[in-house]
């Protein structure tokens, strides 16, 4: 099986609407179980562990099987790949950060990351550039304090 | 925060095609929405059909694999959906993909909605007045 057939077998499985079940083998630590069952039961974060278990293991296939999509295309297309601050501009759309406004500031942000940390992520980028935004803002703060007093 | 993603023809063409100049941009939402969805958050990415018959974009066509693997989610265009894009198409004269992405973010029950676009414009017209945010293309 090549990756892409598994990717589409997994896609496929991923959107089958078959409400059978099966009891799995599948082997979970003790305390984890216990943990998954107090959420359950004290937390409410789920009606119950099997369905938390569930949730979960989806939301990661579904996350998983795209990026594994992505790397195949990135092997076949290196230059689709985004840069840090295409990323960093991204999350911050889609997390609805103020800084999306700011694309400039991402851009520059992502460039002194990068050659600080050159494994940054976005988020990385997004907090860099926050403290960047909050240590200007701080510094105009007091240059208008310090007129004021003069 | 439930989030929802949504494409108009622009973007998806620029998904499509690795020489188009904005498919690196368009990939970079793809990526970092697999990423947060991997972390268990509530993310989808999303096509309204009158969007992807637009785009030409046929699930069951060899030249949309790639695409298709890539998990974006089909937005029908159902009664509902029908009947809110026919309401908005006559109010504001879009085309008929650009009224069902109004009908699609006025109908979402999600907390965010963002729209990949090459018409902000259109996409704030047709969203009449509910909370929308657009990035141009």
């Amino acid at each position: 099986m090549t990756a892409e057939e598994a990717i589409d077998r997994i896609n496929e499985l991923l959107d089958s609407t078959d409400p059978d079940t099966v009891n799995t083998s599948m082997r979970i630590p003790k305390a984890l179980r216990e943990a998954a069952a107090l959420a359950v039961s004290e937390l409410g974060v789920a009606p119950s562990a099997t369905v938390l278990a569930a949730n979960a293991l989806r939301m990661l296939l579904e996350g998983t099987v795209v990026l594994a999509a992505l790397d195949l295309h990135f092997e076949k297309y290196p230059e689709a790949r985004p840069s840090l601050a295409d990323l960093a501009i991204a999350l911050a759309e889609i997390e609805g950060s103020p800084l999306a406004q700011q694309p400039d500031l991402l851009l520059r942000s992502a460039a002194e990351i990068k050659r600080r940390h050159p494994h940054a992520e976005p988020q990385d980028v997004l907090v860099w550039a926050e403290a960047r935004e909050y240590t200007a803002q701080e510094q105009k703060r007091t240059q208008a304090g310090q007129k004021g007093a003069a | 925060m439930n989030r929802l993603v949504l494409l108009d023809n622009e973007a998806v063409q620029a998904l499509r095609d690795p020489a188009h100049r904005k498919h690196h941009h368009v990939i970079g939402y793809v990526l970092e929405a697999a990423k947060l969805r991997a972390r268990s958050r509530a993310i989808r990415i999303a096509v309204p059909a009158a969007v992807r018959v637009e785009a030409g974009w046929d699930r069951t066509a060899p030249a949309w694999s790639s695409v298709n693997r890539f998990r974006i989610v089909d937005i029908p265009l159902d009664t509902e959906h029908a009947n809110v894009a026919a309401g908005i198409a006559k109010r504001t004269g879009v085309s008929v993909a650009d009224a069902h992405l109004g009908a699609a973010i006025r109908a979402a029950e999600t907390d965010y909605v963002l729209v990949l676009t090459s018409d902000p414009d259109d996409m704030r017209l047709v969203a009449e007045g509910k909370r929308v945010d657009v990035v141009a293309l």
